[in-house]
């Protein structure tokens, strides 16, 4: 099993700071932000020197709770300053971009650091849609567009005109190309259309913090699919991204558990929140109909002392199917980072070594 | 739809043909399964004189015995569009048409103001066979969402027999390297279209038109099949109108994205 560390640019954030999203920017403190993106090398080294695999990266708009709004310039600092540990953007929000941009930067990262960055594709939180103004009923359909959009244009040789449905571009040409046909790939989602566009084009799947066994029914339906199109993904192919309390004991880390804020940090709540989430009523798990999550606090996957969690690290891997296990040890947007820092010590001593072999 | 049936002698041949609009002719050639009207000719009808014609062979026609060479049948083409009386015209071709439509612009470069190719057959890989079934099967090959289209329609079997027999002689080899060689040479500009779910000819052949010919534009049409025009007809008459008017310049963008002004 691979470990991933998800670095969110962790802004501590004062308790008189506003709870809602979008937290106005005039209550941005720069010393604070500097700290927090400053802070991203050493956390990154620290993990590396633990033996993380990877560091991932994300595109989130508007809030502390986490503070990289562009997962490329994260990856073109992180690959500067530290050696060695890959770099998965897990991932730029495919429908709120241009997708050409979006190859263009990940095809240079790549060049830039040339067998380290790890790419995900994504549709995005419903939230995510109100920061560049998109439509939430067109999100699935750009998505899966950008996406194939952004594949032909690290691969097609020629220079070629796209006549799509929401992307229309007359000339695509870009310079440089990634450094192999394409860098390491992963369709990030649980959805049935998720799963079908990675299977088609021999792409991974990453899925996050949902149950073993409802992210189970996704990697399940990927594996369908990519059956259908005559290859079997391998372990290296599933990534679940999610939520760790790491305790010293079982109890120590059952306690931090009850302690955890039973309210997701900087959330949209009220009247937005139930429009959003009518205005976004296509997701779901391998074509299963779910809720959007909109404002919901994300669950805890792994809970415990080190034997415990590496039960449920070799259980997660049975059920979901998972060779790459993306995470968290602290919920980003909450508390002080000692705690954090402790735990992902306590990961690399006690428990990094002993998943290896799963 | 408005096209009305017209027939025209040329070569011999008695040659079926529909038309509707007024403007720059633009004259079709079919694939292999013959003429067919689409939502994409309603389209350019409203800016072109749209001559879909039925090739010598097809459909209601005559069986075509006499016809030896993609070339050939292009010339053909070609006299029956002057016998309507038309000099300069744009040409349009689907699959199993391209190859006639390159080789009447190769050899008729002075008539020919552009060539738009659709899912072209004219460059096949090697051991491609050309689609084959029942109609229900065949439709899931050439389009990207058969779903869409309702009930396919039957078609005559004695017609489809002689339909595959007129292609089988006509489609010579995978790659013709004579028409290879005179592609590059056309100064005339082209504009290829594939459809990114086109499972009868792949988009990447696509390449190989932008390799070989001087002034080519590569198109891909998103979630479109190997007949775009039916997929997709108002992705595709947009593109080919855009292009048969402005040629190179249908590049740059003249969309308004002021919002409020």
């Amino acid at each position: 099993m691979k470990l991933s560390y998800f670095e969110t640019g962790r802004y501590v954030p004062p308790p008189d700071l506003p709870r809602e999203w979008p937290v106005p920017p005039g209550s941005y403190d720069p010393a604070t932000g500097a700290a927090a993106l400053g802070g991203m090398a050493d956390r990154v080294r620290f993990v590396a020197e633990l033996g993380f695999d990877w560091v991932s990266l994300s595109e989130h708009h508007y809030s502390p709770r986490i503070l990289t709004p562009s997962p490329v310039v994260s990856a073109a600092w992180l690959a500067a300053c530290v050696p060695g540990i890959r770099i998965a953007l897990l991932g730029p929000i495919v429908p709120t971009s241009n997708p050409i941009r979006v190859a263009e930067e990940l095809a240079m990262l790549d060049t830039l650091a040339p067998g380290r960055i790890v790419v995900g594709l994504l549709r995005g939180t419903t939230n995510e849609y109100l920061s560049y103004d998109l439509n939430p009923a067109e999100s699935r359909t750009r998505t899966d567009e950008g996406m194939e959009l952004i594949l032909k244009a690290w691969t097609e040789p020629q220079p070629f005109g796209w006549q799509g449905r929401h992307f229309q571009y007359r000339t695509v040409s870009i310079w440089p190309r990634p450094q192999q046909a394409m860098p390491p790939t992963y369709v990030l989602g649980t959805s049935g259309e998720a799963g079908a566009f990675a299977a088609r084009h021999r792409l991974g799947l990453g899925v996050s913090y949902g149950t073993f066994e409802a992210m189970a029914q996704a990697t399940g339906y990927y594996r369908q699919q990519c059956a259908e199109y005559g290859w079997t993904p391998g372990p290296d192919d599933i990534v679940y991204r999610a939520n760790m309390i790491l305790g010293e004991t079982d109890e120590a880390a059952e306690e931090t558990l009850r302690q955890r804020d039973k309210q997701a940090p900087f959330p949209i709540t009220g009247p937005l929140r139930d429009a959003l989430l009518q205005a976004d009523f296509t997701r779901n798990i391998a074509g299963e109909k779910r809720p959007a999550n909109v404002g919901g606090v994300l669950p805890i996957s792994f809970c415990g002392g080190p034997d415990r969690v590496v039960e449920q690290l070799r259980r997660c891997r049975e059920v979901v199917g998972a060779g790459v296990v993306d995470l968290s040890l602290q919920d980003p947007g909450t508390g002080g980072l000692d705690a954090m820092m402790d735990a992902l010590d306590l990961f690399g001593r006690k428990v990094l070594p002993r998943v290896r072999d799963i | 739809m408005a096209f009305r049936e017209g027939f025209v002698e040329a070569d011999g041949f008695r040659i079926r043909y529909m038309e509707d609009g007024e403007g720059e002719p633009l004259v079709h050639l079919h694939g292999a399964g013959g003429m067919r009207l689409t939502g994409a000719h309603d389209l350019l009808s409203r800016r072109h004189r749209v001559i879909v014609f039925e090739m010598p062979g097809f459909g209601r026609s005559a069986e075509n015995t006499r016809t030896g060479s993609a070339s050939e049948l292009g010339a053909t083409m070609g006299a029956a569009v002057a016998a309507l009386g038309i000099g300069r015209f744009n040409l349009m071709a689907t699959s199993f048409g391209a190859r006639p439509a390159l080789w009447l612009a190769i050899k008729q470069p002075d008539r020919v103001q552009a060539v738009v190719l659709e899912g072209s057959g004219a460059i096949r890989p090697p051991g491609h066979q050309p689609p084959s079934g029942t109609p229900a099967e065949i439709a899931r090959l050439i389009f990207a969402h058969p779903e869409r289209l309702g009930a396919v329609p039957p078609i005559d079997p004695a017609v489809a027999a002689r339909q595959r027999a007129l292609v089988g002689r006509l489609r010579g080899p995978d790659r013709d390297a004579d028409l290879e060689a005179t592609m590059r040479d056309l100064a005339v500009p082209v504009l290829v279209l594939f459809g990114t779910l086109d499972r009868v000819m792949p988009p990447a052949m696509g390449r190989h038109y932008k390799a070989l010919l001087p002034n080519c534009h590569l198109v891909f049409v998103y979630d479109a099949g190997h007949e775009i025009s039916t997929d997709r007809p108002e992705a595709f008459a947009e593109v080919t109108a855009d292009f048969l008017e402005r040629h190179e310049a249908f590049v740059i963008n003249r969309t308004e994205t002021v919002i409020h002004p």
